[in-house]
């Protein structure tokens, strides 16, 4: 507007100029006007569509959703209500049948070959296998006597086995084309290679059929999948239910949003996840969008994946963000509404973390159903010793329960004092001459009240000191006890394990100290050498020293080597594998949840690895934790006592009566093996490696390390998973986790990596490596996505932290000893993300999304229990062998040698319903006592001891009196007695063996309960009693178990005859062990409980109301009208000693094998079952006698 | 010199300036994100528009100056010529009316800075951050951009002199001046020459306000430490800075240990010494206002020689015209005004310097407040 004004002459000369347009009121501002006028018209529109749809992005989605569903129930109304035959029918499925057909046929001539030549290898396997496993068998005998004998004894003994090598058998085998047979010769050795070779060449050809059926097993499963797909659970009027309530779908937030005023929840997700809860299947391919491709939007419409997670979790109560976190309320971008944004704190779970959700509710839990990567987690803290320097509450619960019962005894302690005190006093008071005679009485009334509380206090500390060596004996450490250093190891290997504990046992549980030791070389993220303190060869050294110094000093008795072919024997087969592994890289074998054993060989000192197999809770000396140190003989000796400690009657200290810590605390069971056993399997285990030289270590004798030692080990909390001379009462270092995933995250100390987190700059690369299981060019997207994401959230804190905790550490300039101290451990991706989601989860109430309302805080006994189970079933890695849960398989399931269907039968008994099998009394005493042993009358005893031992190995194994002798004459001193030895309880036959796990009262009574909870049973168990059986039952049950059911041939009787092919538990047994009622319905139908089991199906059958025996009806069964299986039940549990042997005069002198006449009968019972049963039954017996070898 | 003051050395300056700071930054995205910050949309707008109306403002008021100029040395011309704008010509209406002329411009400012909320108000979003957590306070914890210099001040000041002292004689301050003002000239148009002391004081107390809240925006980062604009926000940064009061800082200074000063750390000395010190300073303040009021810069020359004479005439030239206003003014109206502007407009960059630069934290330490 404003001109600079012209200078002065032209302001005067304006005077004559025309008059001149008015600048302000001549010019027109309508142009302007009109423009400005249509930008508010404009913006007015835009603004009511910014609020119509703008703001409202999903109303977009619905429309889409709309769409595509409608389109999607077009396309299924077809197929709707059709059954399988239609879809079979249909072009696509017989395309896809065809080809995997023609894949099939494609490889079924070789598929025909191998399957004959296994079939004549087979042939000759059998034909060799028991003429072989008698001359082993033999061998082994005279091997066994060579070991045991002197002189020229041995020397004979010698020759003999030489003979026996030498002897030659003439075994028929079948020739080559499976016609016909002929005879060869063969020497032991010759025997030997040929079933070896035989084996292998078996082995072989099946893993190439394997092989060869890949492809036409991947055709198979995606045509099932399109039978799947196309298969509609709803019918044709549902669907267009469906259809109609798609036409009428109402486009707002409100008709979809989940609100629940009493938790304060608002969960709009459903808004644009429409699909979530509808009835149908909905998966992305279904969702297609028009132009026929799988979006965004395609994945984001699908059903819920689990539906019966949300049947238990009912949305309408719960919402969605309470499990899955995020922002429930947003709408307008998947950004804020998943909480990806900068503002949200709490981001949704990522998929593979999802199962925190389930921690925030289920914290108190050991194991929840189906969160199973949530469950590994647990798992990973609990066993990889996250927990030995890290509290987690509930974790602890043997450390916490002992403290607390110590606690509450000093109070005790200190008050019974107090009151002796005070009693003195009130004596002393009452005698002064002041005292009138009715203070006296008073005095002395009171004292002696006093008295009596002492005295009720005393009752009560007994009871409390009780409790606490209960629970010393359940406190267990995830290391071994250090204080055996010096007779368990080569001392040169201690400082090489503790420079690198990866290096030489790769994904051990020690977790690799990285400022002091070293990674193996190319160790995927190891930290950077510059990270170590320049002071760290030291560091080891000092570390070895105090450890080597402070460690117990005793002679362990020496050991002979033993036969390491029987020990692999045993290794393999008595189920050290359930916990243990063996192998590296691709050849490992077993489970992870304790060491490695290939290379043991190379660190321990035999004897003491001999000592710990045969019993490993047996310690050097006894810890006693009042006077906080361990005691020697010479305590013991004082008193006039024989140095003997036990859980039993010798577990209290000689010196000041404190319960004392008698054992190891390691979870590792007794397998009750002899002496002899434990050194083959200590010789075989050190036959896997042989030992190298190490460089010397003499600096571990120099007391002057001693100081540095034991700082650095109270620095980097060492006594959290072991137990260490000095550090007995150390406590945590780390800091508590339960409720680490709510900490801001501004708290978590990303230190100098935070602004690279913020970035999505990731030095570890943790979800840049394309997944391995992704294909193509979406795994490529994936990996490119990931890659740019930002990690400065509780998720890429926790992943980097266990993955390498040093990152934190980088770059800091710190005095040594506020450095870092958490050691990196061995994680595998999968692990990384179990431990990444439990900690994720573990939010506490404070942090939690969802309410403490809904908690999961089981009120009644049973689910209580069953949590309380779990935490001991996890401790003792129970699952290693048993199967608890449906669909749980064991560590043993999976090994080689349980594959056939044989090897089966052979596993360790399901526990899956347990509880319902078992009297719960019995079940205590098992637990107490696998062998079951001990606590027999006299008479049962007998009984027990003539049944056969589980193998002819161990038969033939030294009773402990002979061990004796045997000791005396090679002057080696002796192991202690091992009860119960060499004993399965209830399945003698099992080459597997319950092992005595020596668990606490406590831990029995919540075993028992946990068994019983699990299956429902009611609590208190009370005994049906049972009537006694008139003569006729007497009769006919006899008959019936002789004759009709072919009881005798598989339950082990007493009799060594019978029982060395016997697959089954005796009946004996049966009354302390079982329940009636699951008796009965385990003789109607064993199957239905334990699928796959050798008991046969179908031996009943219905008759009116009774069930009677549907085999051959023996003579005394006429006029008898009651229920046949009731009888036997009741004979069953009946059975003694006497009748037994009364039965089997009367049986007929089968062998195991199955008579013409059974087959029969049982192909008269119209089941296939119990004949493919005994057709099983016969090979087992052979593999039985396989493995006894 | 005056020669090489025009627009074109300033741009010149003010560019190289920014290139040398640009050159310095080492973080852009965290420029970025404070700027782009919806909350900070209004500071930064700021950084452009008060110079830009200022400056528009000033220009208007230069070629009003000139026109006063002449019509003053004119009264004949100045009779004729009404329109303070513009010089009036022949054929224009002596006066315009309100309507429609003002207010039709008035209705298309509304129509456009509608237009301009409206799509403000679409595309930025309330600027909503986390849930509060009683547990957790956000760092750095920031007032919204127009408070953001009340909290700057509470780094110069006690909380209570800051937070309630200041704010409230700033604001009794703005509702005195119209009556401290004694000036009749200069209302309703734009000039320079008739308001200059006026302008100044109020462009100074608004600049030193805009400065505290671009400090509070673009400079504090977390923990309230001073990142430059470009530097890394560092959760982890640390600084020391070890503030001690003036007194003491005399006391312990090697001047003040020789000349035996440990009494000024001491009770009543301190509270005299600061006493002492904030009378001073309100002394040479109110002179140092006094001087701003009367001189004459233009007629401010180098002193030819030593004399104290030719000093105080070099320094102090007399302005007429303020001299001419100063007479008006009473004495009341004079010593208000001395006392809002000493106790605001000094005081408070006097206290940034000494608080930044010297590192002191209190000048006046009683036990009821401290200065």
């Amino acid at each position: 507007m404003a001109e600079s004004p012209e200078p002065r002459e032209s302001l005067i000369k304006r005077e004559e100029d025309l008059p001149a347009a008015d600048p302000i009121a001549g010019k027109s501002t309508s142009g302007w006007m009109l423009v400005s006028a249509l930008l508010l018209t404009i913006s007015i529109a835009y603004a009511l569509w910014d609020e119509a749809f703008g703001q409202r992005p999903w109303k977009g989605m619905q429309k889409e959703f709309v769409s595509r569903y409608t389109r999607y129930l077009d396309s299924i109304k077809s197929d709707a209500g059709k059954s399988e035959t239609d879809i079979k029918e249909s072009p696509e499925y017989q395309q896809l049948d065809a080809e995997e057909k023609a894949a099939r046929e494609a490889v079924q001539p070789e598929i025909d070959q191998i399957d004959a030549d296994v079939k004549i290898t087979q042939a000759k396997l059998d034909a060799i296998t028991d003429p072989f496993q008698n001359q082993r068998g033999r061998l082994t005998v005279i091997n066994y006597n060579v070991e045991t004998t002197d002189g020229s004894a041995k020397a004979r003994w010698r020759d003999r086995a030489e003979a026996k090598r030498r002897e030659v058998v003439t075994i028929e085998v079948p020739s080559d084309d499976g016609k016909s047979t002929k005879e060869e010769q063969f020497d032991y050795a010759k025997l030997e290679k040929t079933y070896n070779d035989l084996r292998d060449h078996k082995s072989e050809r099946l893993s190439r059929k394997a092989e060869l059926l890949k492809t036409p097993s991947e055709l198979a499963k995606k045509r099932d999948d399109y039978l799947k797909n196309h298969l509609i659970g709803l019918g044709p009027v549902a669907i267009e239910g469906l259809k109609t309530k798609m036409a009428n779908y109402d486009y707002s937030i409100l008709g979809h949003q989940i609100s629940v005023n009493a938790y304060n929840i608002v969960d709009r997700c459903e808004v644009c996840h429409a699909g979530i809860r509808e009835p149908l299947d909905i998966k992305p391919a279904s969702m297609k969008s028009s132009n026929g491709t799988e979006d965004a939007m395609s994945r984001a419409f699908v059903s819920h994946p689990n539906k019966e997670i949300l049947q238990l979790h009912n949305p309408e109560k719960f919402g969605c963000a309470s499990c899955h976190w995020g922002n429930g309320r947003a709408t307008t971008t998947d950004e804020k509404g998943h909480g990806r944004h900068r503002f949200w704190l709490w981001p949704m779970f990522e998929k593979e973390n999802t199962e925190a959700g389930c921690q925030q509710c289920h914290a108190r839990d050991r194991v929840t159903q189906g969160a199973e990567t949530l469950n590994l987690g647990r798992d990973l803290f609990a066993q990889r010793g996250c927990m030995g320097c890290h509290r987690y509450e509930g974790f602890d619960r043997e450390t916490d329960a002992l403290a607390g019962t110590n606690q509450q005894i000093g109070q005790l302690r200190d008050q019974m004092t107090a009151n002796e005190k005070q009693i003195l006093a009130d004596t002393q008071a009452s005698g002064s001459e002041k005292a009138t005679a009715d203070e006296i009485k008073k005095l002395l009334a009171h004292a002696e009240s006093l008295r009596v509380t002492n005295s009720l206090l005393a009752a009560r500390i007994d009871q409390l000191n009780l409790q606490s060596k209960y629970q010393m004996q359940d406190v267990k450490k995830v290391g071994p006890n250090l204080k055996d250093v010096r007779v368990k190891l080569r001392k040169e290997w201690v400082p090489v394990w503790l420079e690198n504990p990866q290096g030489f046992r790769p994904g051990t549980k020690m977790p690799t100290f990285w400022r002091f030791a070293t990674f193996p070389e190319n160790y995927a993220n190891a930290p950077a050498q510059h990270m170590r303190d320049k002071d760290n060869a030291d560091q080891i050294q000092a570390i070895a020293a105090y450890l080597w110094q402070d460690s117990f000093d005793t002679k362990l008795p020496t050991q002979p080597q033993g036969n390491a072919g029987h020990g692999k024997e045993l290794f393999e087969s008595r189920g050290c594998l359930a916990c243990h592994s063996i192998g590296e890289g691709a050849s490992k074998m077993g489970g992870d949840f304790a060491a490695n054993l290939q290379r043991v060989g190379e660190k321990a000192n035999f004897d003491y690895i001999v000592r710990w197999i045969h019993n490993p809770r047996e310690r050097v000396a006894p810890y006693c934790p009042k006077e906080k140190r361990d005691l020697t003989p010479d305590d013991y000796a004082k008193k006039n006592l024989p140095f003997q400690f036990d859980t039993e009657l010798h577990s209290r200290c000689p010196n000041d009566g404190a319960e004392l810590q008698v054992q190891n605390m390691t979870v590792m069971p007794n397998f009750r093996l002899s002496e002899g056993d434990a050194r083959d399997i200590a010789t075989y285990l050190f036959s896997l490696s042989s030992p190298p030289s190490y460089a010397s270590a003499d600096y571990m004798d120099n007391p002057q390390l001693k100081d540095k030692g034991k700082a650095l080990i109270k620095q980097y909390g060492c006594a959290g998973c072991h137990e260490i001379r000095g550090f007995e009462d150390e406590q945590r270092i780390g800091k508590e986790l339960t409720v680490e995933g709510a900490t801001p995250i501004e708290r978590l100390d990303f230190a100098l990596q935070t602004k690279r987190a913020e970035e999505g700059h990731d030095p570890l690369n943790l979800h840049g490596k394309p997944a391995a299981e992704g294909e193509g060019e979406q795994a490529q997207k994936n990996h490119a996505e990931a890659e740019e994401k930002p990690w400065y959230n509780h998720k890429g804190f926790f992943e980097h932290k266990i993955t390498q905790p040093s990152i934190y550490d980088e770059g800091k300039e710190k005095d040594p000893k506020d450095r870092l101290r958490m050691p990196q451990p061995f994680l595998t991706p999968q692990w990384r993300t179990a431990l990444t989601t439990f900690l994720l989860g573990s939010v506490g109430a404070e942090g939690s999304n969802v309410p403490s309302t809904l908690f999961f805080n089981p009120q009644d006994q049973r689910r209580q229990d069953i949590q309380n189970g779990w935490w001991v079933i996890k401790k003792y890695n129970c699952m290693g062998c048993h199967q608890l849960q449906v669909g749980q398989r064991s560590v043993v399931q999976d090994l080689p040698f349980y594959q056939t269907p044989e090897g089966k039968d052979l596993l360790p008994p399901r526990l899956t319903s347990e509880g319902a099998r078992v009297d719960p009394t019995w079940l205590l005493r098992f637990l107490h006592d696998p062998s079951l042993s001990g606590e027999k009358t006299p008479e049962q005893q007998q009984q027990i001891a003539a049944l056969p031992s589980p193998s002819p190995q161990a038969a033939g194994s030294p009773q402990p009196g002979q061990v004796a002798n045997n000791q005396s004459n090679n002057q080696i001193a002796k192991l202690l007695p091992q009860p119960g030895l060499d004993r399965n309880g209830v399945r003698p036959y099992l080459q597997f063996r319950m092992p005595t796990f020596n668990f606490s009262p406590n831990e029995l009574q919540i075993l028992v309960r946990f068994f019983m909870a699990m299956s429902g049973q009611q609590d208190p168990y009370i005994k049906e009693p049972m009537l006694p059986l008139t003569a006729q039952e007497r009769v006919l049950a006899r008959q019936l178990f002789t004759s009709g059911t072919p009881c005798l041939k598989c339950h082990i009787t007493g009799d060594p005859s019978r029982d060395a092919k016997a697959i089954a538990p005796n009946f004996l047994l049966a009354a302390e062990r079982l329940k009636p009622d699951w008796t009965f319905r385990w003789l109607l139908d064993p199957a239905q409980i334990s699928p796959g089991t050798a008991m046969p199906s179908g031996l009943f059958r219905k008759e009116g109301d009774i069930w009677v025996s549907s085999g051959n009806l023996p003579p005394a069964a006429s006029g008898y009208d009651h229920d046949h299986a009731r009888l036997l039940v009741r004979y069953m549990f009946l059975m003694n000693p006497d009748e037994q042997r009364q039965l089997l005069a009367a049986g007929p002198a089968t062998t195991a094998l199955p008579t013409a006449s059974t087959t029969q009968h049982h192909a008269r019972a119209k089941k296939k079952r119990p004949r493919l049963n005994h057709a099983r039954r016969r090979s087992r017996a052979a593999l039985l006698n396989k493995i006894t070898r | 010199m005056r020669r090489f003051i025009n627009k074109w050395t300033i741009l010149g300056v003010l560019l190289v300036i920014v290139a040398l700071w640009a050159i310095n930054v080492h973080d852009w995205h965290q420029l970025w994100t404070i700027s782009s910050a919806p909350d900070n949309i209004p500071i930064v707008a700021m950084l452009f528009l008060v110079p830009f109306f200022t400056w528009m403002g000033v220009r208007q008021a230069v070629a009003n100056d000139r026109l006063i100029e002449e019509l003053e040395a004119d009264t004949k011309l100045a009779k004729t010529h009404h329109r303070k704008v513009e010089p009036w010509r022949p054929g224009w209406a002596r006066e315009l009316h309100v309507w429609p002329y003002l207010v039709r411009i008035e209705f298309l400012a509304t129509v456009i800075v509608t237009v301009v909320l409206f799509i403000w108000s679409i595309k930025l979003n309330a600027p909503l951050e986390e849930p509060a957590n009683p547990n957790l306070t956000m760092n750095p914890s920031k007032a919204p951009w127009y408070f953001l210099g009340l909290q700057e001040m509470l780094v110069y000041f006690d909380p209570w002199i800051a937070g309630v002292v200041m704010p409230s004689i700033i604001m009794v301050g703005l509702m005195v001046f119209p009556y401290v003002d004694s000036n009749p000239l200069g209302n309703g148009y734009y000039t320079l020459r008739q308001r200059r002391f006026a302008l100044w004081m109020f462009g100074a107390g608004f600049l030193m306000w805009i400065v505290l809240i671009v400090i509070g925006t673009f400079i504090r980062g977390p923990g309230w430490i001073w990142f430059w604009p470009g530097q890394t926000w560092d959760h982890n940064a640390v600084v020391f800075d070890k503030n001690v009061d003036l007194h003491d800082m005399i006391a312990q200074s090697s001047v003040g240990k020789a000349l035996h000063l440990g009494f000024l750390a001491q009770n009543p000395g301190k509270f005299i010494f600061g006493l002492i010190v904030v009378s001073g300073f309100y002394l040479v303040g109110a002179l140092f206002f006094h001087w701003l009021m009367t001189v004459d810069f233009k007629k401010m020359r180098l002193p030819r020689g030593f004399s104290l004479t030719e000093l105080h005439r070099a320094l102090f030239p007399k302005n007429a015209f303020e001299q001419k206003i100063l007479s008006r003014t009473s004495l009341l109206q004079y010593l208000t005004f001395q006392f809002f502007a000493v106790s605001v407009l000094l005081a408070l960059p006097v206290k940034l310097i000494l608080r930044l630069a010297l590192t002191i934290k209190y000048v006046w330490v009683t036990p009821w407040f401290n200065i």
